[in-house]
């Protein structure tokens, strides 16, 4: 239902006044919105830093396009668009129904004869569309919205017209796997009868509550949408020999929408009278709450909220989404994570109020503040971009500030006060920046002057590779210091580390896409950042066709060893140590049970060894990749989180006990936690250590353990789930939940 | 094609609508008529969507008929102010001194009974009127006890909201004409739904309320106010039967009345649920559904203006599929 609207939410857009959210998602919020003539309507904005690439503006004015041929008799009416304002918006009607996914978890499976009259009706919109040469290429439940009158077909992000190619850059293999159509999952031509597969599906998960191809990860679905059959179980027995014809693998085998809908239904009676009571009920509350609606805009928050996620939030879980097999993206739903970060009001600075702690802990409370904290907004994920991934935010510390790359910007708070001392607009990825404490180089690109036919056929030209460094002072990107015309500036390439004035990064060459090409090539790098020169170049394995996966998952460098965590093709973790002389591969060793995002910026080593967490804590020999010691031998079964490493012990936190304190060297354990919340410690966070107190996450506190008594001392409320340490302010750096926060390190 | 599901006589743009009358009441201006006159009922008020002039507020907006009198129809609106219930279609704005008599009150999607029962096609099912019955008649019982009668209960008088009924055209009775004046035949007044002592010109009493609703359910499950006993579902034909004795001592109970129309429902109904457990999913039809979703649609999607451009005219009728 509709939700407040937010302090930063915009006045106005064109003539329409929003009055409440709808929805918010990667490409834009949906509001409800309204005329000075008192006409509501539901708004569609696409973000303005999205719709600062042309090929999403275009875009979004092709699914404006689709959304008028398909009508208001089975799409949202379009009312009125402006595609070229800095934040492009379209208005269509307020549609007064579910979603199917949504209706089916309302009411349960709907009737037979729901399911009949629905397909019957979506056949006809379906129809419609073809008619125009527009193929849908994205149906699924959330896309159907179940009116009194008939469905009605929304979201053409990825329609587009039958046989036009020109959005292939931005529309690599997109869709929703398990309502994909074989060819679609398999990267093929998704016509018109791929719709009607799709609509199958649809109508399977309308009578049974089910998709038909099952749950699961994209890479098994995609799997299965191609090789195997469609679980009919549930489905009515009439339907049954229909709907399988639809599924057919074969797409020149399936029914046309006009032989389905004979099919399906006689056309008699009105819609409405084949709909089952709940779901009526449910379309008669939403056409009358929403003239219950006060238009209402939230303050500004000053607090930290009061209920925080005890469910730990799943880390990197949007990343997690990406599909491995084609390099298509799935529809993000429900996932707590700690996604892409951007600051959103840049008053700055607010003090925390301490609410009371709601804890039965017989343990000392003290209430404590955080130094400073200020909101950051979660611009929710950009994944339903395809291809264009956005990892979440990352924190450096840089000199006195705290850097935080989040979205697509840099900014600068200033450590000691959460003031934001500066805001850079330049677009930038996440995995693109890289620090040494002093300095922020950014991997970036050159314009070569390059003039393409037109700026679509342009789309796979890539630039040069640069770098560039960013002034700490002002947030301004200078101009690159060097560029590498045999590497090209690709969404892919990476920042690794900076080290004595060296910096390790991942460049490709090759044609420009969202997603690797088969057809480029990778290498890591080392440039002196002082010279520019190069040191080194050393390949990769090419990566498949449409991955996104990136090659590093974290790298450091001791003495002359290049240390990193590395995801191969077949998604498994490997260490690898390169010389940092010269780019050659010490050893690679393939790390069992650990799953890639479960170490992302992790790196932890010391000049003897790599340690890893997640799973049972080892240390492997940073000289040849050996075994130097594992949990498993002193403890076996037990399970750690990430470790942290501290004047020469190893901390991790052990499933249902709490932190416990290691021997680097040898892997005996030195202390273990006394009492405490143990039990609730979260295994996705590394401690955060200083001199006297050790720090871990437990439900929504961050606890401090004194590292003499080992007992825990007093916690911090924090909505972070991503934590560092800024050593010249002496604070842990809390990220999550909406805030950056900072708290006393001691 | 059945009949409209919400109003016809779409108000023109230009400051008058077609029968030449202004657009603007107040501080308001008309979208549409709430009635439709091709269900030939009479509705004691001219009914309309109405939208305040920042476009903010929308409102069902009530004017007396033609030849009514206006200040009896706001003396019946002021009071209707304070009425209370759940059910309760209190004024929240009416007309001040010297103005023209209007009232208002919050806009939400509603059909007349009439209507509902053109768009579903003839009587309404037993369990929506045994629902309707519940709830128009526990609103009564509050009325009551607040010292009042509503005397203005009839057919159009009903207006079929997702949720529950309303109960709107409070006093029409009294307004139509004052007490000791005979009210036969005024227009305005469904002459079935009119209880003969009240017709006859005497003051209005609860007990003319109840002979009023069981008249207003007779139509909501037949069509009409003055149905051949055998017409009325047998569960409660009897009851209904009572509440339409001309002698008012005969007539029952508001709590009988609720009693019986509860009884043999399959839901158990303790003390205080009454029209809790009746107005769950399903107690309205899908066609009257689909009209209630229709008319909000409509009037979401329709803009005034001020302005002497006309905006498009906003059709209230469903899709003609």
């Amino acid at each position: 239902m509709p939700s407040p609207l937010t302090h930063d939410d915009p006045q106005a857009l064109g003539p329409y006044h929003p009055i409440a959210r709808l929805g918010s998602g990667g490409m834009g919020t949906v509001y409800l919105a309204r005329t000075a003539g008192g006409r509501t309507v539901a708004l569609k904005t696409m973000h303005a830093r999205i719709a600062s690439d042309p090929a999403f503006r275009t875009r979004f004015r092709l699914e404006t396009d689709a959304a008028r041929v398909v009508g208001a008799r089975f799409g949202a009416g379009v009312v009125d668009a402006d595609p070229r304002a800095e934040t492009p918006w379209f208005a269509t009607e307020y549609v007064l129904g579910p979603p199917l996914d949504e209706a089916v978890e309302v009411c349960g499976p709907l009737p037979e004869a729901s399911v009949r009259a629905l397909g019957a009706a979506l056949c006809g919109a379906l129809g419609q569309l073809h008619a125009s040469d527009v193929v849908h290429r994205d149906l699924k439940p959330s896309n159907i919205l179940i009116t009194a009158y008939g469905p009605k077909v929304i979201d053409f992000g990825i329609a587009r017209a039958a046989g036009d190619d020109h959005l292939t850059r931005v529309g690599v293999a997109v869709g929703t796997p398990a309502f994909m159509s074989p060819e679609q999952a398999s990267g093929q031509e998704h016509t018109a009868a791929g719709d009607v597969f799709a609509l199958a599906g649809l109508l399977v998960f309308a009578a049974t509550g089910r998709p038909p191809f099952g749950h699961g990860q994209a890479a098994d679905l995609l799997y299965r949408v191609q090789y195997t059959e469609a679980d009919l179980r549930g489905v009515p027995d009439d339907l049954v020999p229909v709907l399988a014809q639809c599924l057919d693998k074969n797409p020149f085998r399936r029914p046309t929408t006009g032989w389905l809908a004979s099919q399906l239904h006689d056309g008699g009676g009105e819609f409405a009278d084949h709909l089952p009571d709940a779901l009526l009920a449910d379309i008669a509350r939403r056409a009358t709450e929403v003239w219950q609606i006060t238009p209402q805009r939230l303050p500004a928050p000053a607090d930290e909220p009061v209920t925080a996620a005890t469910a730990g939030p799943v880390r990197w879980s949007r990343r997690r989404l990406l599909l491995t097999g084609t390099g298509a993206v799935l529809a993000v739903s429900g996932t707590g994570a700690a996604g892409a970060w951007a600051l959103s009001e840049l008053g700055g600075g607010s003090k925390t109020q301490p609410a009371p702690a709601p804890s039965n802990s017989l343990l000392p409370k003290k209430q404590l503040d955080s130094l400073w904290q200020i909101q950051v907004a979660d611009p929710e994920t950009y994944l339903t971009v395809d291809g264009l991934e956005f990892l979440p935010a990352q924190l450096h510390a840089v000199a006195n500030l705290v850097v935080l790359v989040a979205g697509d910007s840099l900014n600068g708070v200033i450590a000691r006060t959460g003031e934001v001392d500066w805001k850079s607009d330049d677009t930038v990825y996440t995995w693109q920046v890289a620090s040494d404490g002093d300095r922020v180089i950014l991997v970036t690109e050159v314009d070569d002057g390059y003039i393409g036919r037109s700026v679509e056929d342009d789309a796979s030209h890539a630039n040069p590779l640069a770098l560039a460094s960013v002034d700490i002072l002002t947030g301004k990107t200078g101009k690159p210091f060097v560029y590498f015309a045999d590497l090209n500036a690709l969404p892919e390439n990476q920042a690794l580390c900076i080290a004595d004035g060296v910096l390790y990064l991942v460049a490709g060459r090759g044609k420009f896409s969202q997603g690797f090409l088969a057809s480029q090539s990778w290498y890591v790098l080392a440039v002196d950042i002082s010279t520019g020169r190069r040191l080194w170049t050393a390949p990769l394995p090419r990566r498949r066709q449409d991955s996104s996966q990136l090659y590093f998952l974290g790298a450091g460098v001791a003495g002359n060893r290049l240390v990193a965590l590395q995801e191969a093709n077949d998604g498994s973790v490997h260490a690898v140590v390169r010389d940092t002389r010269t780019g050659t591969v010490r050893w690679d060793r393939k790390l069992d049970r650990v799953a890639p995002d479960q170490v992302r910026q992790s790196l932890v080593t010391d000049a003897q060894h790599l340690y890893v967490g997640a799973g049972p804590l080892r240390a492997l020999r940073l000289g040849d990749g050996s075994v130097a010691w594992d949990s498993t031998s002193e403890r076996p079964g037990r399970t750690y989180g990430l470790p942290a490493l501290k004047d020469g012990s190893l901390y991790a936190v052990e499933k249902g006990l709490g932190l416990v304190a290691f021997d680097p060297a040898s892997g005996r354990i030195k202390w273990q936690e006394k009492g405490g919340q143990a039990a609730k410690a979260d295994l996705k966070t590394a401690p955060v250590v200083g001199s006297d107190y050790a720090y871990s996450k437990r439900g929504s506190r961050l606890w401090a353990t004194d590292l003499s008594s080992h007992a825990p001392a007093h916690s911090y409320r924090t909505t972070g789930d991503c934590f560092m340490i800024h050593e010249k302010a002496g604070e842990i750096i809390a990220l999550g939940g909406h805030f950056l926060a900072a708290f006393p390190l001691r | 094609m059945h009949a409209t599901g919400g109003a016809t006589g779409v108000v023109g743009t230009g400051g008058q609508d077609r029968a030449g009358r202004s657009r603007h009441v107040g501080p308001y201006t008309l979208i549409t008529a709430l009635d439709d006159p091709r269900t030939k009922v009479p509705v004691p008020e001219r009914r309309y969507i109405a939208r305040s002039a920042d476009g903010q507020h929308t409102v069902l907006l009530s004017l007396p008929q033609p030849g009514g009198d206006p200040q009896r129809f706001l003396a019946e609106a002021e009071a209707s102010r304070y009425l209370l219930g759940p059910c309760a279609a209190p004024a929240t704005a009416l007309a001040g001194p010297g103005e023209p008599a209007w009232y208002v009150g919050p806009y939400l999607p509603v059909l007349p009974l009439p209507t509902a029962l053109a768009v579903h096609g003839g009587p309404l099912p037993e369990r929506t009127v045994r629902a309707l019955g519940v709830a128009l008649a526990e609103t009564l019982a509050i009325l009551h006890g607040q010292g009042l009668t509503f005397a203005g209960v009839s057919p159009a008088s009903v207006l079929l909201a997702a949720d529950r009924p309303r109960l709107s055209c409070f006093g029409a009775v009294r307004a139509a004409a004052p007490d000791g004046t005979s009210r036969s035949g005024l227009p305005g007044l469904e002459a079935g739904s009119l209880p003969p002592e009240q017709a006859s010109g005497g003051r209005p009493r609860p007990l003319g309320d109840v002979y009023a609703l069981g008249a207003t359910l007779a139509y909501a499950a037949t069509g009409h106010t003055t149905p051949e006993r055998d017409e009325l579902p047998a569960a409660f034909r009897t009851v209904i039967a009572r509440c339409l004795s001309r002698d008012p001592s005969a007539r029952p109970q508001l709590a009988e009345l609720i009693d019986a129309l509860s009884a043999d429902t399959g839901v158990e109904t303790g003390a205080g649920d009454g029209s809790a457990v009746l107005l769950t999913p399903g107690w309205l039809p899908g066609r009257v559904i689909a009209a209630l979703a229709h008319q909000s649609a409509a009037v979401l999607t329709a803009e005034i203006s001020f302005e002497a451009t006309p905006a498009p005219p906003t059709s209230l009728l469903p899709h003609p599929d």
